[in-house]
């Protein structure tokens, strides 16, 4: 039994479960789908406002950075896992990786290739700031060398030798004691409540894209025309305890009160409103934080169920609960407060590793209260590919499956 | 007193101001090329010492850019900053110097936007004098 | 000293390499400077690398792009070449210069060397020790997450001991009903937990005991326990807090005490227990929630698992006051669902209800929003609603330890940094209540975590330490006790010196490197080293500097 194991997902659960277990003196391999790890939120904001507001976004990069320097960590990027065979401490991971024309180890971001790229837009592009591996991607749709063409002008100039057109998919095989799932989750897509209005009206958003705003621009924009907006509106539960998906996804509630405060904070002016069913304000640090959000911002019970864009402006149908007839209202912005629902290729990887998925789509553990292991021993779950969850217990999710695994390796001694 | 260059120096935490100066260099942001940035492991090592002899050396303004309040690794070191950046200030009038020409900034490792921000203040209070 | 320059693959093209080159080799103390297109990089390795074993330097400058990406690569070559990595000074000429604007700037880049340079002439060596540290841990608290965690270290080879204030294990465990969705009973959990510890040879424990004092720092805790009339010291690396929580029922808020027809949960549970031995079935049970806290998860999960018990055990009508119900919590929605599925009436409320006795009975008066109307309901029982409250103690604690709590008294600052289970202070963990997570599985997380994190703090035996990077000069300390006092991890403590002066001793293991102390100091009798007061000086000093000026 080697002493090493294998995370599924390099996304802030399993770059937490990869740190506990390599601070531990373990080998961890970190496979990740995409070009860079960092996962959903790495693309999120922080919400600050004179104060810090427990987001936990702040923790990502932090954290990313350890794992990037971890002797003890093997970062395998734009890989998947394709195979599965052994058992608890002795298992054979069959590691599928896309051919990375562009070597992460060599390049060191100097962007002469993409200066000399002759396609416009460009196909290679810098990496997102937040991307670790910082390394240039290459698009394969605009790439004139893989569609077909004569070109090996990034490849002649690359300083490094980083760029090789002749790379082939590679497979792998990692011998570990321990596997830990931690694939993350998709949001809600909102589209599918077409009455809504997403992608029809350029000022309904989602919360996923509020935190890309903020993450890229630093302040809150009108999609149609690029002005403040005046009025905006919240709309909680899209995509969750409805009847499809049973549960309460755990962090609209939070960002959405974080995000109208942030909104209230850059400009006072700006009214805000929050629809919602039943509002989460438990959890470490939230309790003052709501009291002093009720100051300012308003409050109405009854989710609405249908927007309409009339001369530029977003008009907005609810039931007032409490007066107990139909509104209307018009806004400028109306962000969706998306869940977290689970990854719709869950499926593939739960057949590769023989594990189950559960009545909402998650996989699923072995038994009620062990949030952790599955019906396979010594395959674990970490974060929300096993459930809704935010970041801080994402990260404790992560520890606790480090934890698990710990559990199988101390066997091997 | 050598404040014939206008000089910006900017003590930046490792955690959260040194990251965002980064970020915004990979987001090629562009700001003026009298910034210098000085790497702490907190803002709370920053001393008043150190922002005096800043100014002394040629600086205009002075920046002590830490994490956002309560979300400081060491628990206390931006409030103490932010403390001790008061005592900078009024020793700074005291010597005939702008008080607002010292000023903490709290932001976290993706701010990108509000570092560059920042700098533009800074740039114009001392641009008004 | 030996200055090493990349240019990024020769892209840094608004940077005159050549100029700064022949500027700064003039300098009598640099040996050479070195111009590189891949410092990170095999090329770079091996330049470095030749220079170290043939030249005569005692410092390292390298101009390059930022030490987020590159300082661990750095140190590690400069360690595997037996040259002390802290002698390194690195100058951020790339993300933080090349890239801020189009035009040149190579003035900026020279200063920011410069600036590297000045610092680097005063840096001193750090050496790295290991130290030996005790492999045990104390748990504070033998309720569930106590023993839970107590029994997962055992599962890792970790010894403990379990310290209980009562004369029994099992906290709140011995108070739930059940936890729905799982089929062992909390009596049944309770024993195989408690007859688990006793066969377990790495969990010893002491019941009616508390903990009187704690010393020392992380690896080497030195706690006084006392028992009985017996006082005793333990030495512990680690220490998990497991305290519990309180509940309050009906604080001054309400204008009614419990007693007669208004109960607690936990009288619930127990009339539950043995339902037979009831005189009377009661007709309609109401809950309450949402009135005197309206932020914890806690109401609304037990009233939820007793409601369904209710309906299963006394057929009783039940009904549920609330103004939110949380439901972010796993399972807690598929709960609510079956509740409602039973028969359980859910009315929500804006405005608090109005509680009052009338015919024997007590009723509860709320505009029901669904309704929009006024609803008057009549019950036999009324369930209180329970506020959760830190356990007795913990503002004690928690000050004499010099670790934070949160806006409700609960342990741990409300600090990310610190979420889940740690604390500022190396080595003290918390977990379930006494950090405010009332639930089950948040509490198995947070153990989870505390786990994990003495584990790899301890499970060794020994940790690697920077020596002396951060500290007093006994001679320069006047024991004013500031640095003591400040010192987010605690790190700090008084110790007597052979000479009976007592002094500020900082604790390498439990320090971690924020220089708040050596700022603060009054005496500047803490050296720093690394970002010492001189080294930053050194550094705005550089600024302006010319070969002349020097």
């Amino acid at each position: 039994m080697n002493k090493s194991v294998a995370v599924i997902g390099g996304g802030i659960s399993g770059i937490t479960s990869a740190l506990e277990l390599a601070n531990s003196g373990f080998r961890v391999y970190l496979i990740e789908r995409e070009a860079a790890i960092g996962g959903q939120a790495a693309s999120f904001c922080c919400k600050a406002t004179e104060i810090c507001t427990k987001c936990s976004v702040c923790l990502i990069p932090q954290k990313l950075n350890k794992v990037a320097v971890h002797s003890k960590i093997s970062i395998l990027t734009d890989s998947t896992v394709a195979g599965l065979s052994g058992k608890a401490g002795y298992f054979e991971v069959e590691v599928l990786r896309k051919p990375q024309y562009i070597a992460p180890e060599r390049c060191v971001a100097c962007g002469i290739c993409a200066r000399v790229c002759p396609t416009e837009p460009k196909a290679i592009r810098s990496p997102s700031p937040d991307a670790i591996p910082y390394c240039y991607v290459i698009d394969e749709s605009r790439c004139l060398r893989l569609r077909g063409e004569k070109c090996n002008l990034c490849r002649g100039t690359c300083p490094t030798n980083g760029i090789d057109f002749d790379r082939e998919p590679e497979r792998k095989e990692l011998s570990v004691s321990a596997i830990i799932v931690a694939t993350g989750f998709e949001v809600f897509n909102a589209r599918e409540m077409g009455s809504l209005g997403y992608s029809r009206y350029p000022n309904v958003l989602t919360g996923l894209d509020l935190e890309r705003m903020f993450n890229r621009w630093g302040f809150l924009r009108l999609p149609s025309n690029g002005k403040e907006p005046r009025k905006v509106a919240f709309i909680q539960c899209v995509g969750s305890r409805d009847e499809t998906r049973g549960y309460c996804s755990q962090v609209c509630c939070k960002y959405a009160m974080r995000f109208a405060r942030l909104i209230k904070y850059q400009n006072p002016n700006t009214e805000v409103t929050i629809f919602y069913i039943d509002l989460q304000t438990a959890g470490k640090g939230f309790a003052e934080f709501y009291e002093e959000c009720r100051g300012n911002i308003q409050f109405i019970r009854g989710v609405p169920v249908e927007i309409l864009e009339t001369s530029g402006e977003l008009e907005v149908r609810f039931e007032n609960i409490l007066e107990g007839k139909v509104e209307r209202e018009t806004f400028d912005l109306v962000t969706l407060s998306v869940g977290i629902t689970p990854r719709k290729d869950s499926w593939n990887l739960a057949r590769v590793l023989g594990i189950n998925l559960g009545d909402h789509g998650f996989f699923d553990t072995k038994e009620p209260f062990n949030s952790i292991e599955t019906n396979v021993e010594g395959i674990f779950l970490a974060g929300t590919c096993q459930g809704p969850k935010d970041i801080p217990d994402s990260i404790a999710h992560g520890v606790a499956a480090a934890e698990g695994a710990m559990g199988v390796l101390e066997k091997c001694k | 007193m050598n404040v014939d260059n206008n000089k910006i120096v900017a003590f930046c935490c490792a955690n959260s101001a040194y990251q965002a100066a980064d970020k915004a260099g990979k987001m090629r942001l562009c700001y003026p090329d009298n910034v210098r940035i000085i790497r702490v492991p907190c803002a709370g090592r920053v001393d008043v010492v150190h922002i005096l002899k800043a100014f002394e050396k040629g600086a205009a303004g002075v920046l002590v850019m830490g994490c956002q309040e309560g979300a400081c690794q060491h628990l206390t070191g931006n409030t103490r900053a932010k403390e001790r950046l008061k005592y900078a200030g009024d020793l700074l009038k005291e010597v005939g110097i702008d008080r607002e020409r010292v000023k903490m900034v709290n932001l976290a490792p993706d701010m990108a936007q509000k570092f560059i921000c920042e700098i533009e203040v800074m740039m114009e209070k001392i641009k008004e004098a | 000293m030996g200055i090493f320059l990349c240019d990024c693959g020769g892209s840094l093209k608004n940077i005159d390499f050549p100029k700064i080159s022949g500027d700064l080799e003039k300098l009598e103390d640099v040996a050479f400077i070195d111009i590189s297109h891949s410092l990170c990089l095999e090329e770079g390795e091996k330049a470095i690398t030749s220079r170290i074993l043939s030249e005569n330097i005692n410092r390292v400058v390298i101009a390059a792009c930022s030490p987020e990406l590159r300082e661990h690569k750095f140190v590690r070559l400069l360690e595997g070449l037996r040259f002390n990595p802290s002698l390194l000074s690195l100058a951020n000429i790339r993300e933080q210069c090349s890239w801020t604007r189009e035009g040149d700037v190579t003035e900026k880049a020279t200063e920011l060397i410069r600036m590297a340079m000045g610092k680097a002439r005063l840096l001193q060596p750090v050496e790295r020790e290991s130290v030996s540290v005790n492999k045990e841990v104390l748990v504070l608290g033998g309720g569930f997450s106590g023993m839970k965690s107590a029994l997962e270290l055992s599962r890792l080879g970790i010894r403990t001991t379990i310290v209980e204030g009562k004369s029994t294990l099992g906290g709140k465990l011995k108070e739930v009903e059940g936890f729905y969705g799982l089929k062992t009973s909390p009596k049944q959990m309770l024993d195989s937990m408690i007859t688990a510890i006793e066969k377990d040879n790495n969990i010893e424990v002491l019941t009616s005991a508390e903990v009187t004092r704690v010393r020392g720092e992380v690896g080497d805790f030195d706690i006084t326990i006392r028992g009985g009339r017996k006082e005793f010291s333990l030495s512990f690396g680690a220490i998990i807090f497991a305290t519990g929580y309180r509940t309050e029922i009906l604080p001054q808020d309400f204008e009614l005490k419990p007693g007669g027809n208004i109960i607690s949960q936990l009288d619930l549970v127990e009339m539950l227990r043995a339902p037979e031995k009831l005189k009377r079935r009661p007709e309609t049970i109401g809950f309450i929630l949402d009135v005197c806290d309206e932020n914890s998860r806690l109401p609304t999960l037990s009233s939820l698992n007793n409601a369904l018990a209710v309906r299963e055990k006394l057929g009783s009508e039940v009904y549920v006051f609330c103004k939110n119900l949380k439901v972010d919590s796993e399972g807690a929605e598929e709960l609510y669902r079956e509740a409602r599925n039973r028969g359980v009436v859910f009315l929500k409320f804006d405005e608090p209800p109005q509680i009052y006795c009338e015919d024997g009975r007590v009723a509860i008066e709320a505009k029901d929003v669904l309704l929009g109307e006024e609803v008057v309901l009549p019950c036999d029982l009324l369930v209180a609603e329970e506020r959760a409250l830190p356990p007795e103690g913990t503002k004690g604690l928690s000050s004499m330890l010099n670790i934070g709590t949160d806006f409700q008294g609960f342990y741990q600052d409300e600090n990310v940094h610190l979420y889940s289970a740690a604390s500022a202070r190396k080595g003290m963990f918390f977990v379930g209540g006494c950090r405010g997570n009332l639930d089950l599985r948040r509490a198995l997380t947070d153990i989870a975590s505390a786990v994990m994190g003495s584990y790899s703090l301890l499970a060794l035996g020994e940790a690697v330490v920077e020596v002396e990077k951060v500290r007093v000069d006994p001679e320069k300390c006047r024991a004013c006790l500031t640095c003591i006092r400040v010192c987010p991890h605690g790190a700090v403590q008084l110790v007597r010196l052979d000479t009976e002066k007592e002094v500020a001793q900082i604790y390498d293991l439990a320090c971690d490197g924020c220089g708040i102390c050596s700022a603060l100091c009054p005496a500047k009798a803490i050296d720093f080293k690394g970002y010492a007061d001189e080294q930053i000086l050194a550094e705005v000093e550089a600024m302006g500097e010319t070969n002349e000026r020097r």
